[in-house]
């Protein structure tokens, strides 16, 4: 088993009462699986999805990451942990501005020091991968959506995660891009990844093994 | 890793590009700034650091208080040089140095002058470092009659040939020198500047025992280590061991009786301190000083700049946070510690210094010759290479990076991403901290433009300031005393040409060069105090226009007048003549014993001494000698000078025609004042625009972050100028609140600052409200100057975002 959230409730206060964002929600994921998150806006996807990569807390409730149990962790443990293990891919693709296709994929490597070398293998091999080679030195702007979107999956793979986390990956693409990023997904997943997506489109959830439905921060119905 | 940090922050000053040009323009004014004024301040902190023995000398200074007149000289009496010496084991050698005025040389019928000469003891020369580059160097001062001379002199007196052993005639043959030695030019960088001295031995004056009379300059060179406020300390017992059987003598008052009622001490000033300290303008300061608290005042000035220059950093990155706020959330998801990002920020500030601090050097460059005009000084671009400029310079890039990048190395580094992810960071348009350093430079841009104000109107006070006296039109002939007899027909020469109004007799002038005369003043048989002599002749009081308020000028009808007097208004009062002073007499203290004097008249003070100081009693003697002072009808006088100078060239004396108008002499006076406002102009306007390149931006920034508000009202129908107002009403509450700081803090310092005049203007209300005016008027000209662009955009556009 990869996670395992146990009865865990998150709220914001709102007038004097708790609104619930996540209620009583409890989810095992194992490893190899391509899960996907389904739901209304506001039923709690990105919520779940912040909780899980650990940048977001929760009121009450257990978490277990790979057995060791988040929610007694501190803050540095935790960051520690995203930064080994989680790649996140955004909607609004988050790459920076300022840095070419290649620079942006590099930046997680920079932050894990590795070295100079090791990263231009790294890169080249993702580039390559990816079929970007000749857009390496491109800057996002220059770039269509779903090319953006390839280079977030790209950055976000680098650092050979043992989940991904994508936050509606394919909301601002049109349906032949959204095609092709859903079956990269599914690639790395037969390669091994463990995916967790939360998305509104039915089409996009069939590419993964599991569907899991949201309502008002609860699961609906397995 | 590091070249990345580099990379990235390259990029991002290029991409900022707007913010960065005011970051780093104004970084680039502030440091050039400080370069500035800290070579000033070097410069001025180092007079006589050269000696070698700076650290161990001393100059014997003389305060008093007698009959309520301050006197403090940088001169001492002749025996007290020999008497610390002789008395105290720590002082290991004690010269003197005796300043001769406007001396004259003649060598081969040529004629010199316009240099300074003093008589020294012998032991000045090892004492203070000299550089003797031709003959005798091992006691050039030996023989009563030897004097040394400087290398420009002796090129100018002797040209080519050698001048060791030649021999110049003095004051008109008064005494023969011959040249024994030639020394270095002493730098610039000291307190005193000779070009000749002559040994001290031939000066009958240096060997007299009185300890009543102050003429020389009295150095010691104390032991190493000793401490000059011990030997301070043990001065009194001197004074009355030397000083006051003197004083029963000359007084005829026992010296207790004497010390009850004034006071009288010596004081010791460390040399390094004399450039800094320059209490003794009036009475032995051989050269102008530098007030330290000039340069506190430019120190301060320079570093308000910087500061300005760093706040508009931080207040840029607090602006700009929101934009770099989703960047910083990005990499953090992307597993960047704190602590890299602290790092590229802080990377990124250290760049845009280095960039304006080679911007800074640029600016240094070019306008280093203004500076040198400014602040009359002859620097060059190699003086900033000073160990001490360039650590300081080192430190001021490490302390502006921090303090410019701190803000968002700290601040921005610590934002959790999932407020960035969530789209829920936004700074809000309030920050405290950015309100308040807004406040904190619009404290020191207020307070300076008022104290500009003030200054200006105090030199203007000063200059339009009823003397008592007219000085213009006033031409001053110089060495008018080498004509001898043929005086008067010179003076009815001269007279003859319409332009002249009147001709006075006299060598004394209220500014400028001026004789000097003083001499204690008894009512009876009791010691009243010293006042100042003016020898006149009838003529002076028509020619300066002096109001004579009672009794009557001197006149040739009353024959020899040697024994009226007429004195000023201070005098009057500080003689006890409250009612009807003509016909009173009052007894001057003489060396032949003392001579009565009778008031025929009394003058309305003037102003005869700087205004620095309060008006001190006077008194007008008949006897006219020396200078020759001229009123003209006109201030068109080139004409008259051809026709004064043939006249003076036919009665044939050997000195060469020269003159000064009072008037110039007089601005003269306050060069110091006018330095200082115009060093102070310069910079606080450019702190101003510095301050206002950071209002600028800020502007830009909540009228970008405004955008849609100001679509959406335009929408519903807001005006131009209510957009504008809409933008400035902010910035216009924190201005009027920084007023409320500056004032009170900017009256007081202004206060302290006009304590230096004796005769000064009062700080009016009104310079308050000018001063926010203007203060207003350039802060709210800078944000229209924005916010009009954004009131006049087409909404549709800023709404279509959406």
């Amino acid at each position: 088993m990869l996670l395992e959230l146990n009865h865990i409730y998150k709220w914001v206060k709102s007038g004097g009462r708790r609104v619930f964002l996540l209620n009583d929600l409890s989810l095992k994921i194992d490893e190899g699986e391509f899960l996907s998150l389904m739901g209304p806006s506001g039923s709690g996807k990105s919520t779940l999805l912040n909780v899980i990569s650990m940048l977001d807390a929760f009121e009450e409730g257990e978490y277990y990451f790979d057995s060791e149990a988040v929610h007694d962790l501190s803050s540095k443990r935790k960051t520690g942990i995203f930064n080994e293990n989680i790649g996140f891919i955004f909607q609004a693709y988050h790459l920076l501005d300022d840095l070419t296709v290649y620079e942006n994929i590099e930046t997680p490597l920079l932050y894990k020091k590795i070295k100079s070398s090791e990263r231009k293998a790294l890169v080249a091999d993702m580039l390559d991968r990816f079929n970007i080679v000749g857009k390496k030195d491109l800057f996002p702007h220059q770039l269509s959506g779903g090319q953006q979107q390839l280079v977030g999956i790209a950055r976000a793979l680098i650092i050979k995660p043992k989940l991904i986390l994508a936050d509606e990956p394919t909301g601002n693409l049109n349906s032949a891009q959204s095609d092709d990023i859903m079956g990269l997904f599914k690639k790395l997943n037969q390669e091994g990844v463990t995916i967790i997506q939360a998305t509104h489109s039915e089409s996009n959830a069939g590419y993964g093994t599991r569907i899991v439905n949201l309502l008002d921060g609860s699961i609906n119905k397995n | 890793m590091i070249r990345n940090y580099f990379k990235i922050a390259f990029r991002n000053i290029l991409k900022n590009k707007g913010i960065y040009s005011i970051n780093i323009i104004g970084l680039s004014f502030g440091l050039a700034t400080c370069l500035l004024i800290l070579l000033f301040i070097l410069d001025e902190s180092s007079y006589d650091k050269f000696n070698q023995k700076a650290d161990d000398i001393v100059r014997v200074v003389f305060k008093a208080n007698v009959g309520g007149e301050q006197i403090s000289e940088a001169v001492v009496m002749p025996p007290v040089a020999q008497t610390l010496e002789s008395e105290f084991p720590e002082v290991i050698d004690a010269v003197r140095l005796r300043k001769m005025n406007d001396p004259k040389f003649t060598y081969n019928n040529k004629h010199f002058r316009d240099f300074e000469f003093a008589y020294i003891d012998s032991g000045f020369l090892e004492v203070f470092d000299f550089d003797i580059i031709k003959g005798d160097s091992a006691n050039p001062l030996e023989n009563p009659n030897s004097i040394i001379i400087s290398q420009d002199q002796a090129n100018l007196y002797f040209g080519t040939e050698d001048p060791i052993g030649k021999n110049l005639s003095f004051e008109e043959g008064d005494k023969q020198f011959t040249v024994t030695a030639v020394f270095q030019e002493i730098s610039k960088k000291s307190h005193f500047e000779f070009d000749v001295f002559a040994s001290m031995n031939g000066y009958e004056y240096a060997n007299s025992t009185s300890w009543v009379n102050s003429d020389f300059h009295t150095y010691l060179l104390l032991k190493d280590g000793s401490k000059y406020k011990e030997l301070e300390a043990k001065l009194p017992t001197i004074i009355n061991k030397y000083m006051g059987p003197q004083i029963r003598e000359a007084l005829g008052v026992s010296y207790s009786k004497f010390k009850d009622e004034n006071e009288v001490g010596l004081f010791l000033q460390p040399l390094t301190a004399i450039h800094l300290n320059p209490g003794f303008v009036s009475s032995g300061d051989l050269k102008p000083g530098m007030d330290v608290k000039y340069l506190y005042i430019f120190g301060a000035v320079a570093l308000f700049m910087l500061l300005i220059a760093c706040i508009n950093f931080m207040n840029l990155a607090t602006a700009a946070a929101s934009k770099r706020a989703k960047e910083v959330g990005i990499r953090k998801a992307l597993g960047s510690k704190q602590n890299q990002l602290i790092k590229q920020f802080l990377i990124e500030s250290f760049i845009a210094t280095i960039i304006a601090v080679v911007l800074a050097g640029l600016l240094v460059f070019l306008f280093l010759p203004t500076f040198n005009q400014l602040a009359g000084k002859a620097f060059e671009i190699k003086d900033l290479l000073q160990f001490s400029i360039v650590i300081l310079t080192l430190i001021l890039i490490f302390i502006v990076t921090v303090l410019a990048g701190g803000y968002p190395a700290f601040y921005l580094s610590s934002i959790q991403p999932i407020l960035v992810l969530k789209s829920k960071f936004t700074t809000s348009g309030k920050s405290n901290l950015r309100n308040g350093l807004v406040i904190f430079q619009f404290v020191i841009s207020a307070g300076l433009i008022l104290a500009i104000i003030i200054v200006y109107q105090q030199l203007a006070f000063i200059q339009n300031k009823d003397l008592g006296y007219n000085k213009d039109h006033i031409l001053v002939i110089r060495d008018a005393q080498l004509i001898g007899e043929q005086r008067q027909s010179f003076i009815n020469q001269v007279l003859e040409d319409p332009k002249v109004k009147s001709i006075t007799n006299s060598s004394f002038l209220p500014a400028g060069e001026t004789d000097v005369s003083m001499s204690g003043v008894l009512l009876g048989d009791e010691y009243q105090r010293r006042m100042f002599i003016y020898n006149v002749d009838e003529y002076y009081i028509p020619t300066l226009k002096l109001k004579l308020l009672e009794g009557r000028n001197f006149s040739k009808e009353f024959g020899a007048e040697q024994d009226k007097v007429i004195i000023n208004e201070t005098a009057s009062k500080s003689l006890g003549f409250y009612e009807d002073p003509i016909g009173k007499t009052f007894t001057q203290d003489t060396n032949e014993g003392g001579q009565l004097l009778t008031v025929i008249g009394v003058v309305k003070d003037f102003h005869f001494k700087s205004l620095h100081r309060k008006i001190e009693p006077l008194i007008l003697k008949h006897n006219p000698y020396g200078g020759v002072i001229i009123r003209t009808n006109t201030a068109d006088v080139s004409s008259l000078l051809t026709s004064i100078e043939s006249k003076w060239q036919k009665i044939n004396i050997k000195q060469p025609f020269s003159y000064t108008f009072l008037n110039e002499s007089f601005d003269n006076t306050y060069l110091k004042e006018k330095k200082m406002r115009d060093i102070l102009s310069v910079f606080t306007g450019l702190t101003i625009l510095v301050a206002c390149m950071g209002l600028f931006g800020l502007v830009t920034f909540a009228a970008e972050r405004r955008v849609r508000e100001i679509g959406i009202r335009k929408v519903l129908g807001s005006s131009v100028p209510e957009i504008i107002g809409l933008l400035s009403k902010d910035f216009i509450k924190l201005i009027l609140v920084s007023f409320v700081i500056a004032f009170p803090l900017g009256y007081f310092l202004m206060e302290q600052w006009l304590q230096d005049f004796a005769y000064r203007i009062e700080i009016n209300w009104w310079v308050f409200l000018f001063a926010a005016f203007i203060t207003t008027l350039i802060a709210f000209g800078t944000i229209v100057l924005k916010s009009f662009k954004a009131a006049i955009a087409n909404p549709v556009k800023s709404l279509r975002t959406e």
